[in-house]
């Protein structure tokens, strides 16, 4: 099978470090894909389920741009919806009609959501939730979990991480996922001070197995939460309406007091919204918080069309279905090879590690290979599928996934 | 955190520890140590040891104490051996009087020559013998810097003790030189060369991209993108390590 070879990519990027910090920064960084040499750093055009690169490699996209592709690049009634409302105008002053629209159709679909908020990134509306938790309950502290990420404020970043200060950390208190006897330790520690527990509906860290809550963990969660008057703040933002449109909250079994959502709401176009109840809404509202481009009406338009899509096509289950097929089918290939293929998390978004070698040097070779063949694999972070992967991109995947363990297994013999 | 302290560990475990390869790779300096048969112990109050044992052509510096050393230099604190580090101060000598001749004369041509391979000038490096030895001696430095680091610094100690257990191993291509770092349970461990089974892995594509990576003249990460450094394996154990290793600059310069 060819493999790709990336020089534009490496000829651009050159340019590129000697104009912008890094190169490429932020979750974009080649510095996680291992090998970088088997990646490629820019994209040209996208379109459904697959991306060219600026070498002119095709690839199925298994990283949907990190999550915000949830539709397909290019879905016709986004973009359509889009453009219609971009001709009308995008950022003006006054605010558009459609984001009234918005909030009304995502309080119907969110279980937990009275009322929405909108903004940008992810970031924005984690900071966000987190600041009404804390004029909510006039209490200062954070219970987060360790390996969780909610954004790069300073707040959220790891001891030691360059810019960040001790007292950057102070509030933070971290438990480990699934540990209800650590939490409620935690808290009985810290009585009458926390304002919030923000976390993930399911534990998705990087460079480790994702996992699922125990059976009654977040029932325990919440319970202990309403009982000392903690917030719930779930950080919706990779796994929501990627489990269930109505909230991941719901597919697990809990109330959520705030819910922050981006990735999957507008198929690429800027927006994230933090949902919340009836009780913290004049709370929200006395929180000042805004930025310059949280009124621009096309990403409004975007989300409603791409929501109204995914309703319409039950978008959650198509992708844990199409995840299913994908996933049971590497792995059985894997295991044709001697290696084992672990898959967690959710079957849309799924974490994948071959387990024979625990450095993942194995893995993150094999990922490469695939890469290199056409199949866009990460091995440092889940995965993501769309509503656009096909049957078709699911068999050239497998035949390639095969082609990449005959190469990894030419290079490791049987030391696996 | 007693900034002293790290400073006094860094200068004897991380600096000290270059002598060794001075003596083996510097030919001068294997000249000089050839007929040498010396040990020197280090004591500092409220501080570390450790001593250096020469001989047969051979330079040791090791933690903790020895037996019968022929010198013993002692030092009132921390602070008084990174002056002497500095400089700025002399020890006292507890033991080994007849050999200050030795101690005034012989010995500082060594610690000279090694202060001269860890302070690179932009001139110096381009001396090819320079450039390798000061590279050599800058990856020793890093890598037994991070115990310390892990030890005795305040972030270093939030920092290693969520690195998994396992070694990392720092090569620099092609067979030039590398190090191994082995973390467990929150404590780190530094040696020369190579390890089986790394569960993480950096190697510096050649001598010249060592040399500017370690000493901070190339950007991390586009050397990464650009394959003159590749990592592998458990990629949050180098992300930590490069924490602690920018931690040893704001104790050494």
């Amino acid at each position: 099978m060819k493999t790709f070879k990336y020089s534009a990519s490496q000829k651009l990027f050159k340019r590129a470090a000697s104009v912008i910090p890094c190169g490429i920064y932020g979750h974009y960084s080649p510095a996680p894909l291992v090998p970088a040499s088997s990646y490629p750093f820019y994209t040209v055009s996208a379109k459904g389920s697959r991306f060219r690169d600026i070498d002119g490699n095709e690839f199925i996209d298994y990283m949907c741009a990190y999550g915000p592709m949830v539709t397909g690049y290019g879905n016709r009634k986004v973009d359509d919806a889009a453009r219609k409302q971009a001709s009308q105008g995008n950022c003006v002053t006054g605010v558009p009609p459609v984001m009234v629209e918005l909030a009304e159709y995502m309080t119907d679909l969110v279980d937990s959501a009275d009322w929405a908020f909108f903004a940008k990134n992810g970031g924005d509306v984690t900071n966000y939730a987190v600041m009404i938790s804390r004029a909510a309950t006039g209490r200062n502290k954070i219970i987060m979990v360790s390996g969780g990420y909610h954004g790069v404020s300073s707040w959220m970043q790891g001891d030691g991480h360059y810019g960040v200060s001790d007292d950057d950390k102070k509030n933070v208190l971290v438990v480990k996922w699934n540990d209800i006897a650590g939490f409620e330790k935690t808290v009985r520690e810290n009585s009458g001070s926390v304002a919030c527990f923000i976390s993930s509906p399911y534990h998705h860290p990087v460079f480790a197995d994702n996992e699922f809550p125990a059976p009654g963990y977040w029932q325990k969660i919440e319970e202990i939460c309403r009982r000392e008057g903690i917030l719930i703040i779930t950080d919706d933002i990779r796994a929501g309406f990627r489990l269930d449109m109505r909230g991941s909250d719901r597919y697990f079994g809990y109330k959520s007091d705030l819910t922050c959502f981006c990735k999957a709401m507008a198929n690429g176009y800027p927006i994230s919204a933090l949902t919340g109840t009836e009780e913290l809404k004049s709370t929200a509202a006395k929180v000042f918080y805004t930025g310059s481009y949280w009124f621009s009406a096309e990403p409004m338009a975007a989300a409603l069309a791409n929501l109204k899509e995914m309703s319409k096509i039950k978008a959650p289950g198509i992708m844990l279905k199409t995840g299913k097929k994908l996933l049971d089918g590497l792995v059985s290939i894997a295991s044709s090879y001697g290696y084992d293929l672990k898959v967690s998390g959710a079957p849309s978004m799924p974490y994948l590690r071959i387990t024979n070698d625990p450095s993942l040097m194995l893995h993150q070779d094999w990922c490469g290979e695939c890469t290199r063949r056409g199949a866009y694999f990460t091995s440092h972070h889940n995965w993501f599928l769309s509503t656009a992967h096909t049957e078709k991109d699911i068999k050239q995947t497998w035949n390639i996934a095969d082609d990449a363990f005959k190469a990894v297994k030419r290079k490791y013999g049987d030391r696996f | 955190m007693d900034s002293d302290l790290v400073k006094a560990n860094l200068n004897l475990y991380a600096v000290l520890k270059n002598l060794e390869d001075l003596c083996e790779y510097d030919k001068e300096m294997k000249d000089l140590i050839s007929s040498w048969n010396i040990s020197i112990q280090f004591i500092v109050r409220n501080g570390p040891s450790a001593f250096l044992h020469f001989s047969r052509g051979k330079c040791e510096v090791a933690r903790g104490s020895m037996k019968n050393p022929s010198i013993v230099l002692f030092f009132i604190s921390p602070s008084h051996l990174n002056r002497m580090f500095d400089g700025k101060a002399n020890p006292i000598p507890f033991k080994g009087f007849t050999k200050l001749g030795f101690l005034s004369k012989e010995f500082p041509r060594l610690t000279d020559r090694l202060s001269y391979y860890l302070r690179p000038t932009d001139e110096l490096i381009k001396n090819n013998d320079y450039f390798k030895m000061n590279t050599r001696l800058t990856l020793n430095t890093a890598a037994f810097s991070i115990p310390e680091i892990a030890a005795f610094d305040s972030t270093g100690i939030k920092i290693s003790s969520k690195i998994p257990d396992g070694t990392v191993v720092m090569r620099i291509l092609p067979g030039f030189h590398s190090a191994s770092i082995t973390f467990s349970g929150g404590a780190a461990s530094a040696q020369k060369g190579d390890t089986e089974n790394p569960m993480a892995v950096m190697e510096m594509k050649n001598l010249e991209v060592a040399g500017d990576f370690l000493n901070g003249r190339s950007d991390p990460f586009t050397a990464i993108a650009s394959g003159d450094v590749s990592i592998m394996g458990l990629i949050p154990m180098l992300d930590n390590m490069s924490i602690l290793l920018d931690r040893v600059q704001h104790y050494l310069s």
